[in-house]
């Protein structure tokens, strides 16, 4: 129907007219709706967008393979940690000092400088009873939320946007990698993922103005969702409001594949439509994890509807010679993160942005034969945003040798109470229902 | 009503018979199942379940052994080891440096071995003689799904790989029994490094969830016993093998799933696959893989009795689940999720183009999601539509471009975007994996009595690559591409097959 038409030039024509006035109505409305106005049609109606101008929104940063904490947040004056760690411990004189017991890694100038700003919360000693020490097991059960002894099939994300964000844009949730985590895991599947917007395209992925191939508007065309009676109504020129009409069942696999392709073919236009608007306004480090938040803060810049971003960082398992790779880490996580801050700064949107850091575990006390650590258990996670309470929060857990588990950290607050105060604090919903039972909220704001 | 009746003779035809080969393959050319139709059902099925008449003449990788040199390099680690305690601070660099070095080699050995052994693997889906040996294969892989990121020794995955293949067909118990003593298994959940005085329950644990029984049908008691039975079945580092090592069997009284005694390792797993349960489970989870999930509670229970029947061999069981009514549901045909090995072999195998070489596709099937030899965890992949995210399926549509055309969106975004140099050294660098511009032989797939007419063209198009007629709304879009395009030379005709695999259609099967 397109090709034959010479009116129809561009892609963003060919969008509006044959997937967005074709035949959309079994989809999400106010996904339709928002994409609609993203691509400059006067809307006609009112339907409401996912998350507006001033919704919050959460960013969580996973660092992967399991950080040791004990040289993140470093009790320097503390005896117990010089003893256990002869080799590889950080001398008072090289720490970024908190207070008069604690100090950062130095490779973390950027995150003391946000604590000075007063915009970074150091929750410590956080874990959960029974602590597993495999990567794999440890990590779902961070990204399910669930007791040690039970297997979740769904995530603490995947449950927040089932219970909270029905009927909502797919962009509601964006990975930055390659795979979703099981933390996006959800009963209606719901967030994108990618991991590098130049992959992310459709066909060959040309954007903006340009002509486009006949081949290119044949694969849109072969990837539209059907409808009964469409080529009555197509190219009808119907608002979205207006659309309707009888589709297949839902439920089917097909009906999955082809809701998913859409998903991709209008997710990705739009990320490239907002990449090509918006630039960034900090300069950040080189590496993976500044790349990811770069693409977030344009994102963010860009006023996607987006909810939770999620990114990583790997390389965390340092069982030998564990100095110069966790510096390194360190001051790509401390850098990456600043500088996103003072994008978001020069954006005008930091105060609606929460980033929280997580690792699966936390490392032994006692360092090992190979100058390195092996699994261990509790550890800080990070939380900076401008309306977060800075500062110290949580206890931090003793290191006297017979106070440890096994010889590690005992946890002195369970990541689900961290869980459940970004839920009820930050994102305003019920966290009970999504982390499966009442945790007390620590207070972080 | 009777289930699992056999197929009536009217219904096998060409559509019946794609999905068999689909199924209990990696489907094939128009030509292959023109052939398998003319068998018939029976001689169909039994063409591939009967795979052990065939002769597999594919050579082992060249490093699949035991290592000769296993004990000296123990033996010199140790040394290091001891070395480096007395030594000066001094010594101490160099030698540190030394035991480095001799890390770095092993592990890019290791690496490389693992890329051989894919490369291997796929190989054999795409050529070998007995798809479904291979399939089955890829089944067991998935469901005692060990990764080498914790095995970490090439030999070891291969040789669990050749246990799926030699007991793929086999009895269940041996099998599990075989499958738990392979090294890879004994590394992956601990075994080997449990003992009468420290009982490791991991494997106790997943050989009652995830292997054989599932969640709700043993206890935590089960599992603490069955620990106890199974210390003693340990690894042997040096001979790289199991070892039997009776001075940490806990020789004690125990009891497990009812039944008491002073029970060894055999003895728990004969007490795990004498569940009426255990049948039921692995059933299931046959049909979920070959058929469609969730199989209805009547269907399990008729599975299980066959497989019963069958003395708890799979041949029987797969035998009758191929020939079966139920199998060839419409709501079973072309309803599957291709998973990303199917999505590449079965690629390669429907454009009759040579597989590329082991590191773009390791590269493509971890981009896709199914990184061989190294599942996510030991739940293994979740398979069906978590397949399918949208990053995944933008990179499905991507490499359809590549196997078909030899070029990917790359080279044109960066063209577009000002840097022609570059996309130049990348196109040449696709044209060298693939060893040639254009890697599909487009005058084969597609001879001129094929592109007399668009309709005819079409219909080839739908035959070859969804075995099946394509839907009113793609038809209309691909004959506009082609009225569009005028005449069918290789570049168009080309350009159309890579359309149909970028499509919804082309990802189920």
């Amino acid at each position: 129907m397109s090709s034959s038409n010479p009116g129809l030039k561009t892609r963003r024509e060919f969008l509006r007219t044959t997937v967005l006035g074709g035949a959309l109505s079994w989809t999400v409305p106010a996904f339709v709706a928002r994409t609609f106005a993203e691509f400059d049609v006067p809307a006609t109606n009112d339907t409401q967008v996912a998350t507006g101008k001033d919704s919050p929104i959460l960013v969580i940063l996973q660092m992967a393979g399991g950080n040791d904490g004990l040289n993140t947040v470093v009790p320097y004056a503390n005896d117990h940690y010089r003893r256990a760690r002869a080799r590889i411990g950080l001398r008072p004189e090289a720490v970024l000092k908190l207070n008069d017991e604690l100090g950062l890694h130095p490779g973390l100038k950027g995150l003391r400088e946000l604590f000075g700003e007063g915009n970074l919360a150091i929750i410590q000693g956080v874990g959960y009873p029974n602590p597993n020490r495999s990567h794999f097991r440890s990590t779902d059960i961070w990204q399910t939320a669930s007791d040690a002894n039970k297997f979740e099939k769904h995530g603490w994300v995947g449950r927040y946007f089932d219970n909270s964000c029905r009927g909502q844009d797919p962009t509601v949730g964006i990975v930055i990698s390659r795979q979703m985590p099981l933390a996006f895991a959800s009963n209606n599947p719901k967030g994108i993922c990618l991991d590098n917007p130049e992959n992310y395209r459709f066909g060959s992925g040309d954007t903006g103005d340009v002509l486009i191939e006949p081949s290119e508007e044949s694969l849109r065309e072969l990837n539209r969702p059907e409808m009964e009676g469409e080529s009555a109504e197509a190219n009808s020129g119907a608002s979205v409001g207006a659309v309707s009409g009888t589709m297949r069942p839902h439920g089917s696999v097909l009906d999955y594949v082809e809701r998913t392709a859409l998903d991709a073919q209008v997710s990705s236009e739009q990320i490239h439509e907002i990449t090509r608007k918006v630039t960034n306004q900090a300069s950040y480090p080189g590496g993976q994890l500044a790349n990811s938040l770069r693409l977030v803060a344009r994102m963010i810049g860009g006023s996607m509807p987006t909810r939770i971003y999620y990114v990583s960082q790997g390389g965390y398992d340092t069982h030998t010679n564990q100095v110069p790779t966790q510096a390194r880490l360190l001051q790509e996580l401390g850098d990456s993160v600043k500088a996103f801050v003072e994008d978001l700064k020069a954006q005008g949107n930091f105060d609606r942005v929460m980033l929280m850091t997580f690792s699966e575990f936390g490392r032994r006390v006692a360092e090992n034969a190979n100058a390195g650590t092996d699994h261990g258990a509790a550890a800080p996670m990070f939380i900076a945003g401008s309306k977060v309470k800075a500062g110290l929060l949580g206890t931090y857990p003793s290191l006297a040798p017979d106070e440890l588990l096994n010889g590690d950290l005992k946890y002195t607050v369970d990541f689900r109470s961290v869980y459940a105060a970004v839920l009820e604090g930050w994102l305003k919903t019920a966290s009970a229902s999504v982390l499966g039972r009442k945790f007390e909220p620590l207070q972080i704001l | 009503m009777r289930m699992l009746k056999a197929l009536s003779a009217a219904k096998w035809n060409f559509t019946t018979a794609a999905h068999l080969l689909n199924r209990a393959g990696f489907g094939g050319t128009p030509d292959e199942i023109e052939r398998l139709t003319a068998m018939g059902l029976d001689e169909a099925v039994s063409h591939l379940v009967d795979y052990d008449k065939i002769p597999d003449p594919t050579p082992d990788p060249d490093w699949a052994r035991p290592d000769p040199d296993r004990m000296e390099k123990f033996l010199a680690f140790r040394e290091m080891n001891q070395a480096l305690k007395g030594a000066s601070d001094g010594k101490r660099k160099e030698l540190e440096e030394k035991r480095r070095e001799m890390q770095r080699e092993q592990r890019q050995t290791q690496q490389q071995h693992l890329l051989e052994l894919r490369g291997w693997w796929l190989e054999r889906m795409v050529k070998g003689p007995r798809p479904l040996q291979e399939k089955l294969t890829l089944f067991w892989h998935g469901h005692f799904a060990t990764s080498t990121q914790k095995v970490r020794e090439a030999y070891f995955m291969w040789l669990q790989n050749e246990t799926f293949r030699r007991h793929a067909m086999g009895n269940w118990l041996q099998l599990l029994t075989a499958v738990a003593k392979d090294p890879a298994m004994l590394i992956w959940l601990d075994q080997a490094e449990s003992r009468k005085q420290h009982p490791n329950e991991n494997f106790a644990r997943e050989v009652m969830e995830l292997f054989a029984l599932g969640e709700g049908h043993y206890t935590e008691q089960d599992i603490t016993e069955a620990a106890r039975a199974l210390t003693g079945w340990s690894l042997n580092r040096v001979q790289q093998k199991f070892e039997y090592r009776s001075a940490i069997h806990d020789a004690g009284l125990k009891t497990v799933l009812g039944r008491s005694g002073n029970l060894t390792g055999n003895d728990v797993l004969e007490q795990i696959v004498a569940q009426p349960q255990a049948a039921r489970f692995i059933c299931a989870k046959l049909w979920s893989y070959f058929a469609a999930e969730n199989p209805p509670d009547e269907l399990v229970s008729a599975l299980a009795d066959r497989f019963r029947l069958g003395t708890s061999h799979f041949r029987p069981l797969l035998e009758t689940m191929f020939r079966s009514e139920e199998f060839y549901a419409p709501e079973v045909i072309r309803t599957q999720v291709k998973s990303p090995t199917q999505w590449l072999v079965s690629s390669v195998r429907m454009l009759e183009r040579d597989l590329p070489p082991p590191m773009m596709t390791s590269n493509c099937l971890r981009q896709l999601g199914q990184d061989l030899f190294a599942p996510p965890n030991v739940k293994g992949w979740d398979g069906g539509v978590a397949w399918i995210t949208t990053n995944n399926l933008l990179n499905r549509y991507n490499f359809a471009s590549f196997l078909v055309l030899g070029r990917n969106a790359m080279p044109s975004v960066m063209a577009a975007a000002g840097r022609p140099e570059q996309a130049n050294r990348m196109q040449q660098r696709l044209n060298w994996i693939n060893n040639r511009a254009v890697p599909v032989d487009a005058g084969r797939l597609f001879p001129a009595e094929l592109r007399k007419d668009h309709d005819t063209f079409i219909a080839a198009l739908g035959k070859r690559f969804l075995q099946t007629q394509m839907r009113q709304k793609q038809t209309t879009a691909l004959r506009e591409f082609l009225e569009n395009e005028g005449e069918m030379d290789d570049e168009v005709v080309l350009n159309a097959v890579r359309l149909v695999m970028s499509t919804p259609e082309f990802q189920l099967t």
